[in-house]
């Protein structure tokens, strides 16, 4: 890739669009990024947790006299502390499920392995770590439920017992006909599938150091929460602290993928900490904590699809079980957030949808790339795969045929998404393409034919961006929260030199150098000019309090922001200039940075405007405020949900195409990617670079979740897969080389025609569950779940050896 | 997690960790610590004392002594793989080698640390179990050699004791016509073993099948020999049908555990298939 100044040519250079090298890379490769673990502050001390070993059990007693003697102990914190000190957290469902009380630590009973018991601080980590080991706690074991339709089960054991019920949420989403549908249908289609438990284990862990001072009685904290201004109003309300003297503060950040979301209650617990033991103090988790710390949304689905003979798909019917574990942190959010891509990629029109989100004694979820959706457009790209296979055709087919159009764009939903542009077809087209579908089918015909089992797999998913937050206000209408919002500054000092602040948290996604990028372009400089600030500081980066990256959202709104900012700042540059020069501002343009005077050619450099507007002020037009700073907060056009919920629930709509080839070894399930190839559109691309290395970086997550990953709990409510010795990510062996191809089709509705990319829909689940089926196509088995294990796959192809044996 | 407090020794020599180890109760040999160190961590071992051997160079090395290839205690994993000798005339360590862990581990991980962790899974110890390798312990009385089948006692224990040191690995140099090989069966590259094969095979006149060890990992306490298919197969043509019917019971004798990659029934399947490759490996390389 080119360096900026290789990429200086000409004198109006385009910035957006330019596959820039990002700012923040050299700091991070050569070991000078400033993660959180990497604060230390003057007389520091460490945390370290307690955690339940049961799935649910009754705190009979806490006993931490012997820890808080052990040595270089400062202080415990124990269950019966926080709940004098605390509230319960802020809860999003509606009643009763929002009598669920949820604290940093457990009180009186214990919900999930794993949930934190009790704390400690000592002046060394090791020591903290000792102490812990001297708390003693008696629990008294209960019943427990692991799996979300059994909890709903009449004399299930209940997660909390003041709920009444583990049901969190029942929803019913209702369009068209399908009733109708089904009778008029030729067919219909009936599948019963599961979508497993993982997540995204960023490299960085969860951490946390706060610093309560006392002499401000201000709380610093430093984190890598990914939404630190969302997070205030639950730290504030739970701590019962003021929120104008909560900062936050974020450095860089080891990936977040929504898994550091709801990491409130860690943040609570720290200072907690730090006020009771009148010290800073640092908790950094480490992997097997995290491993419980956010797992993804585990659902099954009951889906039923009338279609024609040609395969038309006239509509969805389905019953979806969502189990978010022991809490609602961020839930019963995803119970609505799968609706912004109701129907996939599709063109029907009934859709019927009856959702429970149910609790269960595991680990609670939160957001995690995809999130909600890929669950929800899987279950459509597995059962469209289901029908291609009982109709006869070609799933490619299929697909073709019940695309939404690109004469149809902007489309709108059945339950009133407004998908902003894209051509479907010539998505799975080009993809078809770049891995020779027709080549492939004749190979995997031949192989056939010598025993070799190949699988082709195509998903499309849409890859939604930006939320509207009143979604949540289909749960109940109490939730204060409505559609979303970003803060931009953008300063020109009295040097002339150029800085710009975003409130929206970067965790490795580029936003440096995107916001460079689009300021560049506004003022006729060059990115390098510009200093873009790292990380994220309340009490120093503009902010809403929607800021942070999540939803696919950070260049989009970043950029809605960066504009206005733009647009007020080059106003008042203009007025000053016109001033100076003796013209009217409607002449001014930006070039090189200077300003030009349209109609003389006269220039005038950019920092000589900034000096009269700082220092040299007595120059300024008369009344004029001194400096150059402009401040802007954008916020997208949103509604909120009519009464049949029906809402535009994101401003935009990426989406992927990927097809899958594999090879599956009969005698043992194992199978290996052949061939893999993705096309996405997120419309007008900032920097071409950065794109490609999140439909990467999304491919490989959904890959490994498809084949390796995996949160696997035993009949106790054990975590399995609780080390990376279990629980399988993918290393650069398994990942295979990626073959990309593009489509850029503006956005009709975002900021210069940009789409939110980096979440990939999931689409790997989709093509490489139906490649599986597709390779297993010989001995006529299903794929019904979503993790593709090889043993698994091993059981299907003997019980249907044994099985085809009997017969004969 | 940090591990417990613990005290760390650095001895110059074998003698002087040996002295060191019988000097201190529950104190621990330290090698490469790609399993020592991550059990500390998980506070589910706590030693007392480290007594660090990995700067003592001369335990690393690979000679050829007129009877056997020795291999120094010390040897690691990155140098088993390469080694031009172990490739030529054991090639089966050199597959289980190359499969261990990432090339991190590689680098640092050792064949003595591996050999005396006795993992179940681990792929060194079934390979060597395969070859009827011979352990030589060194204590403060001298040293003893004992041969794969005492070495491995149960799970995670080996013939080696508290205030023994394993010094070196011996490969008993295989006749004509042999051949070996390795294959691990895991879900990514470089897992601990599903099921792990180790083949080292002669081959008579023809393709009678002169001597045959099969040794098995992950299916057992300890690597286990497959003794039913071995016998099946010796004085047979190694044809598909022999080697297959051989391998239908290799897994006599086997009782493997259950986890979320392989249930016992699946790896009790796995056996036999991988039986049967490897076996076929093993023949492709007869020189
Ligand atoms: C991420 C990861 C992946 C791995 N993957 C695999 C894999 O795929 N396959 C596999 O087989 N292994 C794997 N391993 C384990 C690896 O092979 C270790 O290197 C090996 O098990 C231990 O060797 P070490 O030199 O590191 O020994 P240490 O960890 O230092 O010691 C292990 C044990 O042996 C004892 N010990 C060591 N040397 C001697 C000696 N000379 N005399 C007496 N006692 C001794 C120690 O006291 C300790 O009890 C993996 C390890 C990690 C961390």
């Amino acid at each position: 890739m080119a360096t900026v100044m290789e990429l200086v040519k000409e004198s109006e250079v385009q910035w957006v669009g330019q596959p820039l090298k990002r700012k923040e890379d050299p700091r991070l490769i050569t070991g000078l990024g400033k993660f959180v673990d990497d604060v230390k502050l003057p007389g520091l001390a460490f945390a370290s947790i307690l955690r339940s070993p049961y799935a649910s059990a009754k705190i009979k007693r806490v006993d931490v006299s012997r820890a808080e003697k052990a040595p270089g102990v400062i202080c415990t914190l124990t269950g019966s502390d926080v709940s004098k000190l605390t509230d319960p957290f802020l809860q999003i469902s509606s009643a009763p499920a929002n009598k669920v009380k949820d604290y940093c630590l457990a009180v009186d009973k214990v919900h999930f392995v794993g949930e934190p018991v009790a704390a400690v601080v000592a002046e060394t980590r090791a020591e903290a770590e000792d102490a812990m080991e001297l708390i003693e706690v008696d629990y008294e074991p209960e019943e427990h439920v692991l799996d979300a339709r059994k909890a709903l089960e009449k004399d299930a054991p209940l997660v909390h017992e003041q709920v009444g019920s583990n049901l969190v949420f029942h929803g019913k989403w209702d369009y068209g006909d399908i009733e109708d549908a089904i009778r008029k249908a030729d067919r219909v289609v009936n599948a019963k599938l599961h979508f497993h438990r993982f997540s995204s284990t960023p490299i960085e862990n969860n951490g946390v150091v706060v610093n309560y001072d006392r002499a401000t009685g201000f709380l610093n904290i430093y984190c890598n929460n990914q939404m630190p201004m969302f997070c205030i109003p639950w730290l504030s309300f739970g701590l019962k602290f003021p929120s104008n003297k909560i900062r936050m503060i974020t450095g860089d950040i080891g990936g977040g993928f929504g898994t550091k979301i709801i990491s409130y209650p860690y943040i609570a617990l720290i200072c907690l900490l730090s006020m009771k033991a009148k010290r800073p103090v640092k908790w950094t988790e480490d992997r097997r904590e995290h491993m419980f710390a956010n797992h993804g949304n585990e659902r099954s689905f009951d889906v039923e699809v009338p279609v024609k003979k040609d395969g038309t798909i006239l509509g969805f019917k389905v019953s979806a079980f969502d189990d978010c574990g022991a809490y609602t942190r961020y839930e019963p959010a995803g119970a609505t957030i799968w609706a912004q891509v109701s129907p996939g990629v599709y063109h029907f029109p009934n859709l019927k949808v009856d959702f429970f989100q149910v609790m269960t004694n595991k680990a609670p979820v939160g957001p995690n790339r995809g999130y909600s959706r890929m669950q929800h457009l899987w279950m459509i790209e597995r059962t469209v795969d289901i029908i291609a296979k009982e109709l006869g055709l070609d799933p490619a087919d299929v697909r073709l045929k019940n695309y939404v159009r690109s004469d149809e764009m902007p489309y709108v939903t059945p339950s009133g998404g407004i998908y902003d542009g894209g051509d479907y077809s010539e998505s799975l087209r080009k993809a078809m393409k770049l891995i020779d579908y027709d080549g492939l089918r004749e190979e995997q015909a031949r192989a056939r034919k010598s025993g070799k089992l190949i699988g082709i797999g195509i998903a499309t998913a849409v890859d939604s961006g930006t939320n509207n937050f009143g979604q949540v206000k289909i749960i109940t209408d109490d939730n204060p929260f409505s559609g979303n919002s970003e803060a931009a500054r953008v300063s020109i000092d009295g040097l002339g030199q150029f800085q710009v602040g975003l409130g929206t948290v970067p965790q490795g996604q580029g936003h440096e150098t995107f916001a460079a990028q689009i300021v560049a372009d506004e003022f006729g400089i060059n990115p390098d000019q510009i200093t873009v600030l790292s990380g994220f500081d309340s009490a120093i980066n503009p902010y809403s309090h929607q800021s942070g990256s999540y939803a696919s959202r950070s260049a989009v709104m970043g950029t809605g922001a960066l504009l206005g900012a733009t647009k007020k700042l080059k106003e008042k540059v203009a007025m000053i200039a016109a001033h100076l020069m003796k013209t009217l501002p409607e002449n001014i343009s930006f070039s090189e940075g200077n300003v030009v005077d349209k109609q003389t050619g006269k220039k005038m450099p950019i920092w000589q405007i900034a000096n009269v507007a700082w220092v040299n002020n007595v120059l300024l037009p008369e009344g004029m405020e001194p400096g150059l700073v402009a401040l802007n907060f954008w916020r997208p056009n949103f509604t909120l949900p009519d009464e049949k919920w029906r809402l535009n629930q994101t401003l935009t709509y990426s989406y992927q195409t990927h097809i899958a080839a594999i090879e599956l070894d009969p005698e043992s399930g194992k199978f290996k990617i052949l061939r893999y190839v993705i096309v996405d559109d997120c419309g007008t691309q900032i920097n071409p670079m950065i794109v490609e290395g999140q439909v990467h970086g999304a491919a490989a997550h959904g890959i490994g979740a498809a084949m390796f990953e995996e949160f696997n709990y035993d009949e106790n409510g054990q975590l399995n897969s609780n080390t990376f010795i279990d629980y399988l990510v993918p290393s650069a062996v398994e990942i295979p080389h990626l073959i990309t191809g593009h489509l850029e089709i503006p956005s009709l509705f975002a900021p210069k025609g940009i789409r939110g990319v980096g979440e990939g829909g999931g689409t790997p689940l989709g093509a490489i569950s139906n490649a599986v089926e597709d390779a297993l196509a010989p001995f006529g088995l299903q794929i019904t779940d979503s993790h593709q294990n090889p043993q698994h796959i091993h059981k299907l192809i003997r019980e249907k050896i044994s099985k085809l044996n009997q017969v004969r | 997690m940090t591990p417990k407090k613990f005290d760390y020794y650095s001895p110059t020599s074998i003698n002087e960790a040996i002295q060191l180890l019988h000097d201190n109760e529950d104190s621990k040999v330290l090698a490469g610590g790609q399993s020592l160190l991550a059990l500390m961590k998980l506070r589910l071992a706590a030693p007392s004392a480290l007594v660090d051997i990995s700067k003592l160079q001369e335990m690393s090395y690979v000679r050829e002594d007129k009877d056997y290839l020795g291999i120094g205690a010390l040897t690691i994993h990155d140098i088993i793989e390469h080694n031009q000798t172990i490739k030529k005339k054991f090639t089966l360590l050199t597959d289980a080698a190359s499969k261990i862990g990432d090339q991190q581990i590689r680098n640092v991980g050792t064949i003595g640390g591996s050999s005396c962790h006795a993992d179940p899974a681990a792929d060194l110890p079934t390979a060597l179990s395969a070859v009827n390798a011979h352990f030589v312990i060194r204590s403060g009385k001298g040293q003893r050699i004992v041969p794969a089948t005492e070495f491995f006692v149960d799970l995670f224990q080996t013939a080696v004791g508290h205030d023994e040191v394993l010094s070196e690995i011996r490969l008993p140099y295989l006749p004509p016509r042999s051949g070996s090989g390795y294959i691990k069966h895991s879900r990514r590259e470089g897992d601990f073993a599903i099921v792990g094969t180790g083949v080292v095979l002669t081959m008579g006149d023809g393709n009678v099948c002169k001597d045959i060890r099969i040794a098995l990992g992950a299916v057992s306490a300890t690597p286990l020999r497959a003794k039913s298919a071995e016998e099946y197969l010796k004085g047979k043509t190694l044809d598909d049908k022999n080697i297959a019917d051989a391998a239908e019971i290799a897994n006599e004798g086997a009782d493997p555990p259950s986890d979320m990659h392989g249930s016992k029934e699946y790896r009790m399947e796995m056996i036999k298939v991988f039986t049967r490759r490897t076996v076929k490996l093993a023949m492709s390389r007869v020189m």
